[in-house]
């Protein structure tokens, strides 16, 4: 297997922006989740939970609303007082409008899809028609002094419930006028009068307000007569966020200290026909606020300002304990953000905003298994590249030697040449990059540093060539055979330049022939995202690794999968293995060994040894530390193809430098979260 | 039989004449007399003089106290007139001197007139023209103002064109979306982070674990890398400056 030098590499730091808003979508089994700094994410549920598109955010961009309209569309709001739909092939901001009522608290799709209410600053409540290429001012409902923080449309379409400071008001949306008014602030102790903030409301069928406060109650009021029906007090915090499921039997909440709690309608005796909102479970995933909450029809999803999103599945509605009920819970993207230039050792890694280039130490001494080494010089932060202009940076990436540096935005393409003298870089911009249709959604550089690639939309991979004193040059732009509105969003290239593998939305994989510019073939379609893709240096086979945490090997030449692909299909891989919770970002191999391929996931490390054989359900997957103490003999008998490293952990990135030299970029969560802003203070008793 | 209360001259008058008629009487501080204007009797019925009871007061006439009166009177108006006059004398100087400053912001009249009639290209030689011909009465602060050049006051006539001292702005920076935003995120921050919640540092409350651990930890973050930053950052500064110069030196 042989011995690797590990650069322990803890200096990325990378703090994911919080969860402010989510929105599920259940014809498609899809999650739209927006961050406090205005990037937008869909996660896939039905493929094991992948995160398949990411928008980068903007510096002005705020997005306090979510919702999914007409079919497939997706609709935000925020602070800025526009309503964006979001191209979720092309990955940008589709169009906007601007909705004349100052920033904008809250947005809410009626049940049909075909309206879009948005509760404004000013105090007004305005309605939107959903149309095929936008949105339209449809009218202004009644206003009133005070910002509209929340709405809910009753599910018949005909009220609309809003929540604003102290007050919670019925709109009638036929008539546009207010029918009801209800002051939240009545039943609080008048040593306690204080501003009672109603974060979120919920319009159920049955004419009922659901409503949370910032007092830390759910309340349920009749809104016909403006009565207050139940009042549960949650927490002593403030409520921030509550969803309904669909059929209004269950109640989520999420709370300012971290904490989730499930409200269930359920008969108060055994079988009486008399129910009541009973709070049966409670959750505490997260440490920060919960300012967003889902509810679909199997599971609990919350979003915390801590950057966690966590999806707990209801036991009660899984069909078998198994894998499909286990909790799940995203920190980090489900893509890469470092790239390494292995023959100069440098480390780029990618903010939202800046790009910083580093160089590995080095140690001189030489140890046993497990020790730690002495640095003899220590790793050097050689640039620091801001992106100029508000948008966030889509991707990047460093040529092995380290001599080009190119990031993209939305609508900016950067290109720099670094120049290494001594110990010193100086870095120059190159001039007079191509026009590309931007944004580039991946950036690869060849092996040889002599080209770059860029993924672009509509499945298109541009070439440019690298010229030496520093320039670039538009070569080609390959194109699939059967168009797609989908964007390219993995690539690879094979290590003698002749092939390019290119992974677009529509999870088809499109090899390409470098040396003729033309279509080599395409891999057989499978019915989950693609997650990483590398080209053997040796043999030329492409090795992808799914959602679903399945692994083929498509041999290039050939344009069929390899034997060993085969037999890994035919005798499946081991339950642990498909059980993970992450995704593989990032697959590299070893030029001294070529049956190793190295994989890794956010909790583990793994070599895989296409030598040997592969385990079966019955014998253990993490048997490293087991094999240790076995005599040589014994080992031989139980070693199989996985070699798994669960040392380091969270990992963002590892990759092989070269024959003895791993790099693993981890990035601790206590970390993170020593940098998020102030929690809700906990008091414990004894401290 | 106590006397009417009189006025304060009243009061003044007979406590001379008390004073005068009964000479040896010891005084009490704050303690008025009071007697008719002409009624001796009125005396015997304070107590506390029975002892010097025996004298009669001194026999004043009417005519003599009027004329006393009328000439006290007099002494408090013209006192009164003079303290008006006085406050109206100040209300006078004060006007004119802010009438003063008025007067030495702007321009002489002659500058103002020659400038609504001059073309632009010559409004140097006008303010230099206008120089010559000042007030008399503010002579050196005319001429401070008057060698500023192309400093246009705000009621300049329209047809005017400034040169030079104008800011261009972008008009999308200027707009209210950006003070809408600013409120709508103080509010936020008021409500989630202000007075009245409960938070608490990020070490704090990652920290309560490793003090109710049965095996007391430190805390996560016990160095707080904020302190003295601008000594730091001074310290590499100083380091990177004394490395080059050694540099050059050996080189």
């Amino acid at each position: 297997m042989g011995e690797f030098e590990v650069h322990r590499v803890r200096f990325f730091s990378y703090v994911p922006a919080g969860v402010r808003c989510l929105a599920y979508h259940r014809r498609t089994d899809r999650l739209a989740l927006a961050r406090t700094d205005g990037a937008v994410e869909v996660y896939n549920f039905a493929a094991n939970y992948f995160q398949e598109k990411a928008i980068p955010g903007h510096e002005a961009r705020t997005v306090e609303a979510l919702c999914w309209a007409a079919g497939d569309r997706l609709f935000g709001a925020g602070l800025g007082g526009d309503i964006s739909e979001y191209d979720l092939e092309r990955l940008r901001v589709k169009r906007s409008v601007d909705g004349f009522g100052g920033p904008i608290w809250s947005m809410a799709a009626n049940a049909g899809g075909t309206r879009l209410a948005i509760g404004c600053e000013d105090g007004s409540v305005k309605l939107f028609h959903v149309v095929p290429d936008g949105v339209q001012f449809e009218r202004n409902l009644d206003r009133q002094q005070g910002r509209v923080l929340c709405l809910s449309w009753h599910p018949s379409e005909t009220h609309i419930a809003a929540g604003s400071v102290d007050l919670l008001r019925v709109l009638d949306v036929g008539s546009g006028r207010t029918v009801q008014r209800i002051m939240v602030n009545y039943h609080v102790q008048k040593s306690k009068k204080r501003e009672c903030v109603v974060w979120s409301v919920a319009f159920l069928s049955s004419g009922t307000v659901v409503s949370s406060d910032s007092f830390g109650r759910l309340q349920f009021w009749d809104w016909e007569r403006g009565t207050l029906l139940e009042s549960h007090t949650v927490s002593t915090s403030a409520v921030l966020s509550l969803a309904v499921s669909e059929k209004e039997d269950s109640i989520v909440v999420g709370t300012s200290a971290g904490a989730t709690y499930q409200f269930q309608l359920l008969p108060v005796k055994m079988g009486s026909q008399d129910k009541h909102w009973v709070r049966t479970k409670p959750f505490q995933h997260h440490t920060h606020d919960v300012r967003a909450v889902a509810h679909s029809p199997t599971a609990l999803i919350s979003g915390g300002l801590d950057a966690q999103l966590v999806i707990r599945p209801l036991m009660e509605k899984m069909q078998k304990k198994g894998y499909e009920a286990v909790l799940r819970k995203f920190t980090f993207p489900h893509r890469r953000l470092v790239s390494s230039a292995r023959k100069a050792r440098l480390l780029l890694f990618q903010f939202s905003q800046h790009l910083e280039l580093w160089k590995l130490g080095s140690t001189d001494e030489s140890g046993k298994d497990g020790e730690v080494l002495p640095v003899c010089r220590a790793p050097e932060h050689l640039v620091q590249l801001k992106s100029k202009g508000p948008e966030h940076i889509y991707c990047s990436c460093v040529s092995p030697c380290g001599s080009w540096i190119a990031y993209s935005t939305a609508s900016r393409f950067h290109l720099y040449r670094a120049q290494y003298e001594g110990d010193g870089v100086s870095i120059k911009k190159v001039a007079n990059v191509p026009k590309l249709l931007l944004p580039a959604y991946q950036l690869q550089c060849s092996a040889d540093s002599g080209s770059l690639f860029v993924a672009s939309d509509q499945g298109s991979v541009h070439v440019l060539q690298l010229l030496e004193p520093g320039g670039c040059k538009h070569l080609h732009t390959l194109r699939p055979p059967s168009g797609t509105l989908e964007a390219v969003y993995l690539l690879a290239s094979s290590a003698d330049g002749n092939w390019l593998a290119a992974a677009s939305g529509d999870w088809e994989i499109h090899i390409y022939s470098l040396k003729r510019f033309k279509h080599h073939c395409t891999v057989p379609m499978y019915s989950c995202a693609v997650t990483a893709l590398a080209i053997h240096p040796v043999t030329n086979n492409l090795v992808i690794a799914y959602s679903d945490q399945q692994l083929f090997e498509f041999s290039i030449p050939e344009k069929q999968y390899t034997a060993w692909s085969r037999t890994v299909q035919n005798s499946g891989l081991h339950r642990a293995w498909l059980e993970r919770d992450s995704p593989i970002t990032h697959i590299a191999f070893n030029p001294k060994n070529p049956s190793h391929i190295l994989l890794h996931d956010v909790y583990m490390f793994c070599v895989l040894d296409k030598s040997l054989p592969l385990p079966d359900d019955s014998a253990s997957l993490m048997n490293q530390s087991a094999l240790k103490q076995l005599p040589e003999t014994a080992r031989k008998r139980q070693l199989h193809a996985f070699k798994i490293c669960k040392k380091f952990q969270p990992l963002l990135f590892a990759d092989l430098l070269d024959e003895n030299c791993l790099v693993m970029v981890e990035r601790p969560i206590m970390d993170i979260k020593t940098q998020l802003p102030p929690p809700i203070q906990q008091k414990k008793f004894g401290t | 039989m106590r006397g009417r209360r009189g006025g304060g001259r009243l009061r003044r008058k007979l406590g001379e004449s008390f004073r005068a008629g009964l000479g040896a009487m010891a005084r009490r501080a704050g303690r008025q007399r009071r007697a008719a204007g002409g009624g001796p009797a009125a005396l015997a019925s304070l107590p506390s003089f029975e002892d010097e009871a025996d004298e009669a007061p001194e026999e004043v006439s009417f005519g003599v106290a009027r004329a006393a009166a009328e000439t006290e009177r007099k002494i408090a108006g013209e006192a009164a007139r003079r303290h008006r006059e006085l406050l109206k004398e100040k209300r006078r100087r004060r006007e004119e001197l802010f009438k003063e400053q008025k007067r030495k912001k702007l321009l002489p009249e002659a500058v103002l007139q020659e400038l609504a009639a001059a073309p632009p290209g010559q409004q140097s030689e006008v303010t230099h023209a206008a120089d010559q011909d000042e007030h008399p009465e503010d002579g050196p602060a005319r001429q401070s103002e008057g060698h500023v050049p192309g400093q246009l006051k705000k009621d300049k006539p329209k047809g005017t064109r400034s040169k030079g001292n104008y800011m261009a702005v972008h008009l999308k920076d200027q707009s209210l979306t950006g003070l809408h935003q600013q409120t709508a995120k103080d509010f936020l921050y008021t409500h989630l982070y202000g007075a009245g919640t409960n938070r608490t540092h990020a070490n704090e409350f990652f920290s309560l674990e490793n003090k109710k651990n049965p095996v007391k930890k430190a805390a996560v973050q016990f160095v707080d890398k904020s302190w003295g930053l601008e000594e730091k950052q001074k310290a590499m500064k100083f380091k990177k400056c004394w490395l080059a110069a050694k540099m050059k030196s050996l080189v």
